[in-house]
């Protein structure tokens, strides 16, 4: 067995008084179970009469009942105690709660990512395409002025406000292989995208 | 959750003794499964069975002392892995980069919530 570390005297103090109470208690219970067996025997001859050693007896056994009980709640307090002490003390415990309580996070984490960047693959293809099909399209073609690829978006609809680039589907950096005529025109589309500088971190 | 096995595992230890001491406290004596009574009731009755009072109090009696061995095991465990110092153990670092990457998926959706909804209304126009 291994030998005793030297505790500190306040947790020293607390585990003895722990045993302690464990020892009393324990004592108490059996103690006063033993007793009352014992005055349950009834004696045929006695210093008082019988109904007087009866209504004593009877006292006895509900204050040695009593204590039962009182000695029974102590341990409870005592058990109560202990949980507290092995949730702040048992050391092991801890560091085996706090390494699953990380690696679960860490899983976490790692599968909110991966499926972060599988979306962004996915998103990028339907991107492609969709900027394919605009810059080829007859919408690209006729305007006049070097508009920025959002102003061109809602110049079709006249209710919104123009002067903002607001998170349009077709803001990315244009595939250098798209034909059309705007082809000059598409790199300063790409710095005029929306609203997410973080969007592609 | 079943993960935290060594952690519950005492704790779960000491739950099952104090069930065990509320049953020795309810029955006196008799096992909590046994519907015959309890010593101190059989010891009341005008004819008592010697052998059945015997069998009760002899399973009172290593009911008591099987609480009392666990009890001391507890507290010879703690003894040992005490140190006397509080745990500065955390978790804090992982849950906050949890936390980040949940905060990219929901504004990821945000997002694509907004592509959504532009797309639909460009269907309608």
């Amino acid at each position: 067995m291994a030998q005793q570390r030297a505790l500190p005297q306040s947790k020293e103090t607390l585990l003895q008084s722990y045993n302690k109470r464990l020892k009393d208690d324990v004592k108490s219970i059996m103690d006063n179970f033993t007793e009352i067996i014992k005055t349950a025997k009834i004696e045929d001859e006695t210093q008082v009469s019988r109904a007087t050693q009866g209504e004593q007896d009877n006292y006895e056994m509900h204050v040695r009942a009593a204590n039962i009980v009182r000695a029974g709640e102590s341990l409870m307090k005592l058990v109560s105690d202990l949980k507290q002490f092995l949730i702040l003390n048992d050391f092991p415990s801890v560091n085996e709660a706090i390494d699953q309580r990380r690696q679960q996070l860490r899983a976490l984490r790692e599968e909110c990512d991966r499926k972060l960047v599988a979306l962004r693959d996915e998103v990028s293809i339907d991107l492609y395409e969709l900027e394919e099909e605009y810059y080829s399209s007859s919408s690209s073609l006729c305007e006049a002025n070097d508009l920025p690829l959002c102003e061109a978006y809602w110049r079709l609809d006249p209710d919104t406000d123009s002067a903002d680039c607001p998170s349009a589907p077709l803001l990315a950096s244009p595939e250098p292989s798209a034909g059309g005529p705007l082809q000059a025109a598409a790199p300063a589309h790409s710095h005029t995208s929306g609203p997410g500088p973080t969007e592609h971190t | 959750m079943a993960t935290y096995s060594l952690a519950n595992e005492r704790l779960r230890a000491l739950e099952d003794i104090e069930r065990e001491i509320g049953a020795i406290l309810q029955n006196a004596g008799s096992r909590y499964d046994d519907e015959r009574g309890t010593v101190i009731l059989e010891l009341s009755k005008e004819k008592t069975n010697e052998r059945l009072l015997d069998r009760q109090a002899a399973a009172f009696t290593a009911s008591v002392q099987h609480v009392e061995a666990e009890l001391s095991a507890q507290i010879r465990y703690l003894t040992q892995v005490a140190t006397g110092q509080p745990h500065e153990g955390s978790s804090y670092s992982s849950r906050k980069d949890c936390q980040m990457a949940l905060k990219r998926v929901d504004y990821a959706r945000l997002k694509l919530s907004e592509v959504a909804r532009t797309c639909e209304q460009m269907l309608e126009n």
